[in-house]
């Protein structure tokens, strides 16, 4: 939708639609210090990070890492 | 097959295979394109003359010498020189690493830092800069010591680059185009250029008729000579001549931004020992020359020399003495130096200091004389009127300063700023905190370097990444520049083009973008072959950022000319000279003047100067510029003036006596007879040809195809919608983070094309794509340039084109101030944290996007949370609240790629992310698109196939055009392109598309209209075509072929801009500005005109009423006002909503509080009461009427000074005639 349409405004607020779907799901998962695999963008190599860990690869020291593609299925409207 | 060398030649054929093999297997020897980096040299050569690798000193280290040492004194600062102790320092070497590592970061293993890596993690391409430093304390053993200086941006592919000299196969490896250029520095990610500049010719005395100049005093005329004279290190310093009424000069200079101004015989008398009769003959020449009868000379000369009697200083010794005096404080010397010590280096750093800068010779000196006394010779000629001004706009007078040299002359001051101002005033503090130390003592030499460095501010290379970042120049000396800002500018990779042009650009100065004259914008003859006359853009800066042309070089070093002097006076140059021009004219050489020979001879020792340069012998090398000036009645001052320096353009044309190459400059070129093509030579005159005449043409205005056919302004319009096509940037698109770039996803080779495009490589870079083009009115929607394109085309892929966006997410602040450098912000979600269902699902555990997602408006991109340390030093987070950054960008678009930045030390969690999102772009209506003809058009309909005309053969067109776009613009050459395509498509050919190949006798159409019709087609390009909708014949052939569109920038999805209403200006409520804050158009004073002029009230009611500041408003009748109205308090309502508003008039309202003993029941009118309890009766004369709101705000602000303003609401409420009444208080009951 562009953002230019006018919204009229109402005092009742808009109830946002992601806050009351399936509740709220934070807390554990995210504790459990998650540990990601991104690419060395010097060496090709795939490179864990745990959450706090500083940013370089352990193989060359590179200081760019890639996220990869992600592993879900992705669709779109093919139109 | 052994490997042979790489070819570099091309012609205009296609090469398939061949460029297919060079992509799938990059050259390991070198580039497949020279010429693309020759066009690219001069400023990466101009880098590398800053540390030159061949042994010779470098820029800098010229510079270093100019600095010179300095001298600190220690004691009391208001004693003299006398008893106290001298530390001297000099800077003895200035080096610069390669970027590298920095040496806390211990893990890294490669330890170079490639310029890839700095695009992508926005930084800056730089390499440490180091200096070391020589002391000695009062003359004894020199000591030496070397500082770390910061980190200096470096040039791409410089000899402190690691790209330099790598093969294609390499530059691939390194992430980097195979093409890859260099000349351009990367600072925090984006790639910058120094502008090249131009500015006045070096070392040549200009003569200058400037009204401005009477500025400088009573007597000032408006005559003058400007000589830029330029030191060894680059640096200039500019010394003009002023010629006064009464015939006397003045020499002028400015130094750090200040001018001053010393009679020419006190420069005269410092610089040698000399008397008056020596200067006299100097002048005028020797005793019976005709110069000598000349009385205009003669009486100016004996007035210059008689008021200069006033100041009786006779001797060398006694003028340095007195010049020393007066300028000790100007320079900032030594105080140990004495006044004839000033007085030397006085003219060492400012007389004529290109032909003596350092270490100055008694030779040097004279030389130095003579040049002025040659210069004061040409301001008495141009104030007599014997010559004609020098043109300062004209590229003859002109010369480049290149981005390295102006880099080096930063760097320069930057370093004479350190020690000269920096140290000093850190040793002074420290003296002065320290009353009982001085130099010799212990407790100095364990301060010394250290700690007084340190106090003072030694990142010199910070000054210098802020320069390239800005482009502004902060410098206490101006360098002798005319502009402060605007020296550097972002390589824009939007195509290859644009990329390209960025350093074939040229550019006038900002200060003349201001100047209210257009003459310096002027296309001059001069400029042929130099400068483009058709690649500068239109509008405000047309004519002043010029391009250069594709042969035109840049000299970036200077040639050997040591043996010219000796060649000169062996062809009979003489030493003595006579002011008569018919007698004697120069022979100078940058700038200094080594002999006079007659005007005859004159023209004989350039013609063999110019023959042995050419046939390579005597040692005259081949990039001389041999200025003969001729002899001429009043026009320019004669003269043979030669120059080897470097930052002069030159440019290749065939010397037709030997039949080989000869590189001409622009000095010499007005005074050349150079045949444009062989046919034109003349015998006896023409003394050189040009290669082509397409060498006068700039590498974009080479592409546009037969360019000779067009009207000229259209090749202009070309030259600039190639630079805003959407093409594509080139070929290392993953490891690039530019802010936004373009790509076209289905790009072609044009089939229309010059051998030029082959040579410098341009089908790396496709740039838009063929067209079947028919020129036909068939829909009715391609009035006013729009034009259709055929629905099944554009499903084809026809334009389709992509725009990435990269979005840097930093959560350190980036506040230049380093003091916070711990991490109190983390990417991911906060433990514990409430996370929507919703947004969980958009992004990863990590808090950052799945790569591949698609991301709309108000999407998140990543989320992150606040952290502290613990007493253990784990960083926790404490609030548990998660923050997000969302995408902002009403279109839609997919997450490409999302990189990690890692600190370069290795050191730090992840602080900084870039994403970049791609964002397709099918052509949708409203898009720009144009051929290579400044046809540009917009998409108006997408036609349904079936509904398209189609020839005999079956062809449809891809695209319909008007054919009204061309009676008008006169764009023949789009026919011929047309045409050429066509026959070309049908043949399976590229065709020649070079400007001025056909002539009257060979016809381009009949050149053509004869491959078409061997193709079983028209010779004309006409067809006969059928309507796609009735399927009849069409009453007229159409002319169909093929043309290369491009795809413009421009696209309506960036551009769209509608409301009705919104957000609006509190004080006004009218919209606000701008299209991305959902603002309005304004509608002025002409669409206002119009309206009115059309009688559509309701519509102009609507745009200036309704849709802008529409306000209901009270107002009371009575009074007229809208400010004395206010809402009454009902004391019975129950809560605010409900009550019954009723609004009030205080004005004409009585307060009955006020008002003792009225009986309530006397009242007429009902009681109502304000917010503070009052009771008021009457002033219910209140109505609602509609204005606009910027009415009752300047009813305010008239009231706040004291205007009233009535309204009148209705007829009844008119203010009575007659003679006024004393206002009464309205009766309330008897």
């Amino acid at each position: 939708m562009p953002r230019e349409e006018y919204q009229v405004p109402t005092t009742s607020g808009g109830a946002s639609a992601g806050a009351m779907t399936r509740g709220a799901t934070g807390g554990e998962r995210h504790d459990s210090r998650a540990v990601m695999t991104y690419i060395c963008g010097d060496c090709g190599g795939n490179v864990t990070l745990s959450k706090d860990a500083l940013v370089a690869c352990p193989h060359c020291a590179g200081r760019v890492l890639y996220k990869e593609r992600t592993k879900r299925m992705v669709q779109f409207e093919a139109r | 097959m052994a490997p042979s060398a790489t070819s570099t030649e091309w012609d205009h054929q296609f090469h398939t295979l061949r460029r297919q093999d060079l992509f799938r297997n990059p050259p390991t020897d070198h580039s497949a394109y020279p010429a693309l980096q020759l066009a690219v040299n001069p400023h990466i050569e101009s880098f590398n003359a800053i540390f030159r690798g061949d042994g010779k000193p470098g820029l800098l280290a010229h510079g270093l010498a100019d600095i010179g040492t300095k001298v600190f004194l220690d004691g009391n600062d208001r004693a003299g020189p006398e008893g106290k102790n001298r530390l001297n320092i000099r800077i003895k070497e200035v080096t610069l690493q390669k970027p590298q590592v920095p040496p806390s970061n211990k893990l890294a293993l490669n330890r170079e830092i490639f310029p890839a890596e700095c695009r992508e993690r926005h930084a800056t391409y730089r390499g440490k800069l180091s200096a070391t430093f020589e002391y000695s304390i009062n003359g004894g053993d020199a000591v030496e010591f070397t500082r770390e200086l910061g980190q200096v941006p470096i040039m791409i592919k410089s000899n402190r680059c690691h790209l330099e000299n790598n093969s294609p196969a390499l530059l691939v490896q390194r992430k980097e185009e195979s093409e890859e250029l260099g000349g351009y520095f990367i600072v925090n990610g984006n790639e910058k250029i120094i502008r090249l500049l131009q500015v006045n010719k070096r070392n040549f005395p200009m003569a200058i008729n400037r009204p401005s100049f009477t500025n400088r005093g009573a007597g000032y005329t408006t005559y003058g000579i400007i000589l830029r004279s330029v030191r060894p290190d680059e640096t200039s310093q500019t010394n003009v001549l002023h010629y006064l009424k009464d015939g006397n000069v003045t020499f002028r200079f400015s130094w750090r931004k200040n001018e001053y101004l010393i009679p020419v015989i006190m420069i005269l008398k410092a610089l040698v020992e000399t008397n008056d009769r020596e200067i006299f003959e100097g002048l005028i020449g020797p005793m019976g020359s005709k110069a000598a009868s000349n009385t205009f000379l003669t009486d100016r000369v004996e007035l210059l020399l008689r008021t200069y009697k006033a100041y009786r200083l006779y001797s060398k010794s006694e003028t340095r003495a007195y010049l020393g005096q007066k300028f000790r404080v100007v320079l900032g010397v030594p105080e140990t130096m004495s006044d004839y010590e000033v007085g030397t280096e006085f003219l060492r750093r400012i007389v004529c200091v290109h032909l003596g800068n350092v270490d100055v010779t008694e030779k040097q000196d004279l030389d130095k004389f003579h040049m002025v006394l040659f210069m004061i010779r040409k301001l008495y000629a141009l104030a007599a009127g014997e010559c004609a001004v020098d043109n300062p706009d004209a590229i003859q007078n002109q010369e480049i300063l290149l981005g390295g040299f102006l880099y080096a002359q930063i760097l320069k001051e930057r370093l004479d700023e350190f020690l000269g101002t920096s140290v000093r005033s850190a040793i002074r503090d420290y003296l002065r905190r320290h009353p009982a130390v001085n130099f010799t003592s212990e407790e100095f030499k364990k301060e010394f370097p250290g700690g007084i460095f340190r106090k003072s501010n030694e990142n010199i290379a910070n000054g210098l990444e802020y320069f390239l970042s800005t482009g502004n120049l902060v410098s206490p000396s101006g360098l002798d520049l005319q502009q402060t800002a605007g020296f550097t500018v972002v390589a824009e990779k939007l195509n290859f083009l644009r990329f390209i042009s960025h350093f074939r650009m040229v550019h006038r100065g900002a200060f003349f973008a201001q100047l209210k004259t257009t003459a310096v914008r002027k296309l001059l003859p001069e400029s042929w072959g130099f400068m483009c006359p058709v690649h500068t853009p239109d509008g405000s800066p047309c004519g002043l950022l010029n391009h250069m042309t594709h042969k035109c070089k840049i000299m970036t070093d200077h040639v050997d000319v040591s043996n010219i002097p000796a060649l000169v006076a062996e062809l009979g140059a003489v030493e003595t000279s006579s002011a008569s021009t018919d007698e004697s004219v120069v022979v100078m050489m940058d700038g200094k003047v080594i002999g006079w020979s007659t005007p005859k001879e004159s023209l004989r020792i350039a013609d063999c100067l110019r023959y042995w340069k050419v046939e390579g012998t005597h040692r005259v090398p081949l990039q001389l510029e041999i200025g003969y000036v001729p002899p001429s009645n009043g026009g320019s001052y004669p003269g043979l003036y030669l120059s080897s320096t470097p930052a002069r353009m030159v440019r290749p044309v065939k010397y037709l006596p030997l039949q080989k190459e000869d590189f001409v400059g622009p000095h010499e070129q007005p005074y050349m007879s150079i045949a444009v093509v062989p046919q034109e030579i003349e015998s006896g005159v023409s003394t050189h040809v040009e290669y082509d005449p397409t060498n006068m043409l700039s590498i974009l205005a080479n592409m546009t195809p037969f360019s000779d056919f067009n009207q000229s302004p259209r090749n202009m319009y070309q030259c600039q919608m190639g630079k805003q096509t959407m093409g594509t940037p080139g070929t290392a698109i993953r490891h690039r983070t530019d802010n936004k770039s373009y790509r076209i996803q289905t790009g072609q080779t044009p089939i229309v094309r010059a051998p030029l495009h082959n040579t410098y490589g341009f089908d790396n870079f496709p740039n838009g794509m063929n067209a079947v083009v028919a020129v036909i009115s068939y829909t009715g929607y391609d009035m006013d340039d729009a034009m259709i394109i055929n629905k099944s085309a554009h499903e084809r892929g026809f334009g389709h084109g992509t725009v990435y966006k990269t979005k840097k997410i930093s959560l350190k602040d980036d506040s230049r101030t380093r003091a916070a450098k711990s991490v109190v912000k983390m990417f991911g979600f906060a433990p514990h944290s409430y996370v929507s269902a919703a947004y969980q699902g958009m992004l990863d555990d990590d808090g950052l996007p799945h790569v591949g997602r698609m991301v709309k408006e108000d999407d998140v991109l990543c989320a992150w949370h606040t952290v502290t340390p613990d007493y253990n030093g784990n960083l926790v987070n404490l609030d548990g609240i998660t923050h997000y950054e969302k995408y902002k960008d009403s279109e839609m678009g997919f997450i490409e790629e999302v990189r990690l930045i890692g600190a370069e030390s290795g050191s730090e969690p992840l602080q900084t992310i870039s994403i970049k999102i791609r964002i397709p772009r099918s052509p949708i209506i409203g898009d720009k698109f144009s051929s290579r003809h400044g046809q540009k058009g917009v998409l108006s309909q997408k036609w349904p196939a079936v509904d398209m005309p189609f020839s005999e053969t079956g062809i449809q067109p891809d695209v319909i055009i008007n054919p009204h776009a061309f009676p008008s613009r006169m764009t023949i050459g789009m026919f011929v392109e047309s045409l050429a395509g066509k026959a070309g498509a049908l043949h399976g050919l590229a065709q020649d598309s070079t400007p001025f190949r056909f002539d009257e006798q060979n016809t381009a159409a009949d050149y053509f209209g004869h491959q078409l019709m061997k193709a079983g087609f028209n010779y004309h390009g006409n067809e006969p075509m059928y309507s796609g909708i009735t399927g009849e014949e069409l009453g007229a052939d159409i002319y169909i072929g093929v043309v290369y569109y491009q795809r413009l920038r421009h696209m309506v999805n960036d551009k769209y801009q509608v409301r009705t209403t919104g957000p609006v200006v509190p004080t006004t409520g009218q919209p606000i500005k701008g299209r991305k804050r959902g603002g309005g158009i304004r509608v002025g004073e002409m669409e206002r005109d119009a309206l009115l002029a059309h009688g559509t009230a309701f519509l102009l009611q609507d745009r200036l009423l309704n849709c802008s500041d529409y306000t209901k408003s009270w107002i009371c009748r009575r009074c007229g006002s809208f400010l004395s109205v206010q809402p009454t308090v009902s004391q019975f309502a129950p809560g605010k909503k409900k009550a019954p508003s009723m609004v009030r008039c205080r004005n004409c309202a009585i307060k009955l509080d006020d008002s003792e003993g009225i009986d309530l029941t006397e009242i007429q009118g009902e009681i109502w009461e304000d917010g503070q309890g009052n009771c008021w009766v009457g002033g219910d004369q209140t109505t609602q009427v509609v204005v606009p709101g910027a009415l009752k705000f300047l009813d305010v602000e008239l009231a706040a000074m004291g205007v009233k303003l009535k309204y009148r609401i209705d007829r009844s409420d008119e203010p009575r005639k007659g003679p006024m009444k004393p206002l009464k208080q309205i009766s309330i009951g008897a």
